[in-house]
């Protein structure tokens, strides 16, 4: 993974002390409440409901194990014992004291971490596909390019106050694991009729209050280029992008209004300043960052030594069912024989999703140092992957996970949920979400008929902010605040994938207490009408909503 | 209020600035020997030969505000000793890009930032190509001078000091 070097470690500790010349200043009076408000919130420090609340950056969701442990260092020491990771492969501190954070933050840099940009109206943490390196369907690794953007991103003078937020996502090739469909920027590494790589780039996707599927405005962009298009893109945004209401700044809604061709019009013209000049990437540059991920050393087992792990695997197998359905649930292949992709399951029956606390932080960092190359990576549905576990040490990992209570073998199913804090955590929400997953983990504990459900994201938002993305949730279910009462209103068919597609709304809302039973329809309905292997989605695709709301609302 | 200048407190101003409301054409003039600063969609109904005027002692400056189009000034960049870009709002992102863009059409002359400006985000501005800044007097204190060399490095280039020298060459070679 990258490390820093001196520009980049003189950079975030500046900024600490920057900061915390900014938070003295506001304390004592000399900063307006406003300003300060846009300067904490670009260092990601919220005030929320119960406290402020400090995001902090994972960089394209990758980070090592001596990271994760600084994470549950700082959880123990100003905060509750805990952390929750987020969509977009960040986490969240959501009791630190206002005043601890600058020491929270300089306590981050020294293991080469920040909370630059994971909030405000500034280009924020850019995503990827968690398996980035090592799936074999993959144009090219994204994880540099992602670094690339890092960079340039960071601090970066001209659009530190965009109209609004501006999130870019980077897929490594066609398998789209990024969601970039419905980010601001979606960058897909393609290749040229010559076998060049480089980016089709994708404009003006987005959730939120008006959810909105990405436009190509190029198809092929050479990857050198890539800076010089960005700012190109970020400038026509910050000059013309709506800035008299926040709910129509997002640059969907300057893309949806300009039309997409004219708006590639303006792009165009503006890179005709910038394309071949001080902006382009050399190749120097780019494989210096590349250095930083090449693929590990990894063991080559002899046929004999193969043998022999496959029928230890088979004998832990029967000595532990449990185990064996973790591995098929949770872990998945490797481009690499001998070794499989381990999924870390954020997910328990009773618990927040996303949260962990200290202790399973100080667990996953030690099973990622004995195990998968000190690496963790954090994923947009709010889990964590080990992604180089040699099969030999698969039984240990487990172990490790299960006395950690992070062994649930539910990932990719229906508890496998994507939830936003909801009202119990966040100002901005309508409803409570938290009770509701619950009430879903409950209703749906039979383990063998969650699998035969197979693959279904859900994802629950407490308002139309979307933080849970239920519009691409197969189901998504979105809280609403009727008259002082939660209700829920259901949506079926969205998704975040190349064919990202946003979900239909099934029918009216139905109340709190409803909300499991209605599923328990939903799924039903599905059990009936699958044909042979389809999956859920699949079968909605094929369906349409009809069937479902007319067992729902009969 | 303070004026700094790259990165130096100013004790004069030299520019007097005309209000839109207060812009009467017929009384703009070069004999004052006064350096005045016009609103950027009032340079047109000036008359020719005063601009000129104005221009060949150094003494025509221009305004825009964060709402208004930089390419109203381009075709009077090369006539213009100061141009000043006035943030209506402290949030408003667009005089960044004035700025920049402001630059790269060849202008070399003082670019001042005006309105809600203060310490917080002096280094940006400079960054974008603002080598002057007015900040209101009840936002200001000399130690904020240090705010251009808080954070040290940068990732984005050029820096205004290589925008200026690549200008600078530019000129040497044309």
């Amino acid at each position: 993974m990258y490390s820093y070097n001196q520009v980049d470690q003189q950079l975030v500790d500046e900024r600490v002390e920057q900061f915390r010349d900014q938070t003295r200043r506001y304390l004592a009076g000399e900063l307006p409440e406003e300003e300060f408000l846009a300067l904490r919130l670009m260092n990601g420090l919220y005030i929320q409901r119960q406290a402020p609340m400090l995001r902090v950056a994972i960089p394209y969701g990758t980070f090592s194990a001596p990271q994760l442990r600084a994470l549950a260092y700082i959880a123990r020491t100003w905060d509750k014992g805990y952390g929750h990771f987020t969509t977009r492969t960040n986490i969240q501190f959501n009791w630190p004291k206002l005043e601890d954070v600058p020491d929270i933050l300089a306590e981050l840099a020294k293991v080469q971490m920040h909370a630059i940009q994971t909030s405000g109206n500034c280009i924020r943490n850019t995503t990827t596909d968690p398996l980035a390196g090592v799936t074999d369907d993959e144009v090219a690794d994204p994880r540099p390019w992602c670094e690339l953007i890092r960079q340039w991103s960071t601090l970066h003078p001209e659009f530190a106050y965009l109209p609004r937020k501006f999130k870019i996502a980077v897929s490594g090739g066609p398998n789209d694991r990024a969601a970039s469909r419905v980010h601001d920027i979606g960058l897909e590494l393609v290749k040229n009729a010559a076998g060049e790589v480089g980016f089709k780039v994708l404009v003006g996707g987005g959730l939120g209050r008006t959810p909105i599927i990405g436009k190509v405005v190029r198809d092929y962009l050479e990857a050198d280029e890539l800076f010089s298009y960005l700012e190109a893109i970020l400038r026509i945004y910050n000059l013309k992008g709506r800035r008299d209401n926040k709910y129509k700044a997002r640059i969907k809604i300057l893309v949806a209004a300009l039309g997409i061709d004219e708006f590639r019009n303006l792009v165009e013209e503006e890179w005709q300043h910038l394309k071949g000049g001080e902006l382009r990437l050399t190749p120097e540059k780019i494989s210096q960052v590349e250095t930083h991920f090449k693929p590990f050393t990894y063991v080559e087992q002899n046929p004999a030594q193969a043998k022999q792990t496959a029928a230890d695997l088979a004998a832990a197998f029967a000595e532990h069912p449990d185990f064996k359905v973790w591995y098929e649930r949770n872990t998945q292949a490797h481009k690499v024989v001998g070794y499989r992709i381990v999924h870390i399951s954020l997910k328990p029956l009773l618990g927040a999703p996303g949260d962990i606390t200290d202790q399973q932080m100080e667990a996953v960092a030690d099973l990622a140092e004995a195990y998968s190359f000190n690496e963790i990576r954090a994923t947009q549905d709010q889990n964590l992957v080990l992604t180089d576990v040699q099969e030999k040490d698969l039984l240990a990992v487990w172990q490790g996970l299960v006395a950690a209570n992070l062994a649930r073998a539910n990932i990719n199913t229906l508890t496998d949920s994507i939830v936003c804090p909801g009202w119990d955590f966040c100002a901005l929400a309508n409803a409570k979400t938290l009770n509701i997953n619950e009430q879903i983990n409950q209703a749906f504990d039979d383990l063998d008929y969650l699998y035969d459900l197979g693959d279904i994201q859900l994802n629950i938002s407490g308002c139309i902010n979307a933080c849970a993305h239920h519009h691409i949730g197969h189901i998504g279910i979105l809280g609403v605040d009727k008259k002082g009462e939660d209700w829920y209103q259901i949506t079926l068919g969205g998704s975040a994938t190349e064919q990202a597609r946003l979900g239909k709304v099934l029918g009216r809302a139905v109340p709190a207490d409803a909300v499991a039973d209605t599923l328990k329809t939903i799924l039903a309905t599905y059990l009936d009408l699958r044909q042979a292997d389809e999956s859920f989605i699949q079968a909605v695709d094929r369906l349409g909503i009809q069937p479902f709301k007319e067992a729902v609302y009969h | 209020m303070p004026l700094i200048i790259n990165r130096q407190i100013q004790n004069e101003d030299a520019w007097q600035f005309i209000d839109a409301e207060d812009f009467q054409p017929e009384q703009v003039t070069a004999a004052n020997n006064q350096a005045l600063v016009l609103p950027a969609e009032k340079l047109a109904e000036v008359a020719p030969k005063t601009l000129l005027q104005l221009s060949e002692a150094k003494k025509l400056g221009a305004s825009l505000t964060t709402e208004q189009d930089h390419e109203l000034l381009l075709p009077y960049l090369d006539k213009l000793a100061l141009i000043a870009i006035e943030f209506l709002v402290f949030r408003d992102g667009r005089g960044f890009s004035q700025a920049r863009l402001l630059r790269r059409a060849g202008f070399k002359g003082e670019l001042r930032a005006v309105g809600e400006v203060a310490r917080d985000r002096l280094a940006h501005l400079e960054s974008c190509g603002f080598d002057a800044f007015v900040i209101p007097e009840e936002r200001f204190k000399a130690e904020d001078l240090a705010a251009f060399s808080e954070v040290g490095v940068s990732y984005q280039q050029p820096s205004l000091q290589q925008q200026k020298e690549k200008l600078e060459a530019e000129d040497g070679i044309a």
